[in-house]
């Protein structure tokens, strides 16, 4: 043969790394989850499940895992359908679209961390615009009876918002209540527009045609026109977008690190963050291996079952 | 009358748009604002985008020496847009930061390309004994996400004593399985002509990839490398676990965290001038070149 063993000089450093950086670590993560490791100690003890035991006694890795859970349960659906929705009315303009595509992909390529500080002033209880904008709106008589519901025949005084302006405005990265919710609003500012392109894209490849076979059908509105043809005609956009956005959003770490820690009383304690607090900060490699193990667990399952709807063809060309 | 209503819609959704705009725009407006305004303008939340500019006396400034002398009032007295431009550069070192963002970034690119176009063109093109075994390695290592094997590979460095070290910045970036798939699905499309000419001409194996292969490559390339400097740059993660202390190394985000972490309670200025240099080269590409830039990020979109 011509090419004789060229191949082997080609594929084999590519192999070679694959198993010592891919595949290796996760052995190395296994192995030690069933340890009581630390760097710099000589030897160590095997204790076994211990470590997985832990994950399942402990109320602070219980918070993790609702910290992690309710942060993906947040920020997939309302990046998704933002990204959808935003792609959607782009699509349907007769001017103006590309600067709003290029706007909302802004968040996608700014260093996620310089903007969580960005976001930390902009949120801050003394400095930040937020809280002045709200605190102004209070003495502004329709944004109050809009916000405090009152035009409604509420009792303002009882609202959220109306219960914020008689006390003060909330520290939206510092308080318990509010702290998930915030980390939350800035994976969702900085994921949706990476969804909208990958809806745009998607929305391209809709034949036109279906559309007008639609109306011949009977589908006259908007949203019968949605539901008929777009929303399943995007099936398999749909599985990507959500599987990304989700193994995304369980590997959130920089505005956790930055801005809250994991706290308050580890209200934003997500896992990753655990991971590196564990095994790197408190040089507990037993622990954060089984929380890697854990983790790699999830973010498998989500794969599979992306790859499972890939190929029960969601689609439908 | 129908156009009417197409007007009002049309409107409608430019005004839904206008608000969304509002929003994303928010911590980009406010960080370019701090980045301009004096300290006293920032803790009051006054003097508009740009503040008012007032000439201000930097305190600290006051109390260094230049020449064996005190400086004089009117050495320390700029726009506050100086001050915190000034400050940024001159408290942190803002540069190696950059600089170390550059050397990393490309270094990974770089050692990206020269592991990966070989494999890529070995699986595209060659007939060998377990070429499919490969193939499907690469496509189970597309399943691990490298941050989530980054404590043992932390631990890994760490036994070689290799943490803070521009390596253990670099090395698990090394091995890029997507780039491998990504340029074995674009070497697919190259004719077999072309290389069986080239193999004609006497060339060996190892010139078509970078004399035959590398050129036609060059868009999917490109979009690769913007897909790669992007996650790179902005990677803070990573950085973080095997960089500790040592300011030499440190890459923008990680920098950005130590200039936060050193800074006192008034220089929010200077954090978001910082702030504004760090995100700014890879904004004023994305403004450049929109099309390429949106390609080359959602290339994972076509996994």
């Amino acid at each position: 043969m011509s090419q004789s063993r060229s191949h082997i000089w080609f594929v084999s450093p590519a192999v070679l790394l694959m198993f010592v950086i891919l595949i290796l670590p996760v052995f190395v993560a296994g192995t030690f989850s069933f340890t009581d490791y630390n760097l710099g100690s000589q030897d160590f003890r095997w204790v076994g499940w211990k470590n997985y035991e832990s994950l399942g006694k402990f109320s602070s890795y219980k918070k993790m895992f609702t910290a992690s859970l309710t942060y993906v349960v947040i920020v997939v659906p309302v990046s998704v359908l933002l990204g959808l929705g935003s792609a959607m009315l782009i699509s349907s303009l007769r001017f103006g679209g590309e600067f709003y595509k290029t706007v909302f992909f802004l968040p996608v390529m700014a260093t996620l961390l310089a903007m969580a500080y960005a976001w930390e002033f902009t949120l801050d209880p003394v400095i930040g615009v937020v809280n002045k904008f709200l605190d102004d709106g209070c003495s502004v008589g329709w944004f109050y009876k809009l916000f405090t519901g009152s035009w409604l025949g509420f009792n303002p005084t009882e609202s959220w918002y109306g219960g914020l302006c008689n006390d003060r405005m909330p520290n939206w990265l510092g308080n318990k209540k509010y702290a998930l919710g915030s980390i939350s609003f800035i994976g969702i500012w900085q994921a949706f527009g990476f969804n909208m392109v990958l809806y745009l894209a998607g929305l391209t490849s809709v034949p036109r045609d279906l559309y007008a076979a639609a109306e011949m059908d009977g589908a006259n509105s908007t949203w019968e026109k949605f539901k008929l043809v777009t929303w399943p005609m995007l099936g398999p956009t749909h599985v990507f977008v959500v599987t990304i956005t989700s193994i995304r959003s369980f590997q959130v770490f920089d505005t956790v690190e930055a801005l809250t820690r994991g706290g308050p009383s580890k209200s934003t304690y997500m896992m990753v963050y655990a991971m590196f607090e564990k095994g790197v900060k408190q040089n507990l490699i037993g622990m954060g291996s089984a929380i890697t193990i854990v983790f790699l667990g999830f973010v498998l399952l989500l794969t599979l079952t992306q790859v499972y709807f890939i190929n029960r063809k969601v689609h439908y060309s | 009358m129908k156009q009417r209503t197409n007007l009002v819609s049309e409107a409608g959704k430019h005004i839904v748009l206008v608000v969304g705009t509002l929003v994303v725009i928010l911590p980009f407006y406010l960080m370019l604002s701090f980045s301009f305004k004096s300290p006293s303008e920032i803790q009051s939340i006054s003097g508009g985008f740009f503040g008012a500019q007032e000439m201000m006396t930097d305190r600290k400034c006051l109390k260094t020496e230049s020449e064996g002398s005190m400086r004089s009032k009117e050495e320390c007295t700029m726009l506050p847009i100086v001050y915190n431009y000034k400050a940024a550069f001159e408290e942190a070192p803002l540069l190696r930061y950059l600089l170390n963002g550059v050397i990393v970034t490309l270094s990974i690119f770089a050692i990206q390309v020269i592991i990966a176009l070989p494999c890529a063109y070995a699986l595209a093109k060659l007939n060998f004994w377990g070429r499919d075994v490969v193939f499907g390695l690469v496509i189970f290592c597309l399943l691990i996400p490298v941050h989530a094997i980054a404590l043992p590979l932390y631990l890994m460095l760490a036994k070689f004593g290799l943490t803070n070290t521009f390596a253990s910045l670099v090395i698990p970036w090394t091995i890029s399985v997507f780039g491998i798939f990504l340029m074995r699905q674009f070497f697919k499309t190259v004719p077999d002509d072309l290389i069986n000419a080239a193999r004609m001409d006497g060339m060996s194996e190892f010139s078509i990839v970078w004399k035959v292969m590398l050129p036609t490559a060059i868009p999917a390339l490109l979009a690769f490398a913007i897909f790669s400097v992007v996650a790179h740059w902005n990677d803070y993660y990573w950085p973080r676990i095997v960089i500790t202390g040592d300011q030499d190394l440190m890459t923008p985000p990680l920098g950005l965290r130590m200039f936060k972490s050193d800074m006192d309670g008034n220089e929010y200025g200077p954090m978001m001038a910082a702030a504004t240099v760090i995100v700014a080269p890879l904004v004023v590409a994305f403004l450049l070149a929109q099309r390429r830039f949106i390609e080359g990020i959602t290339l994972t979109g076509m996994k």
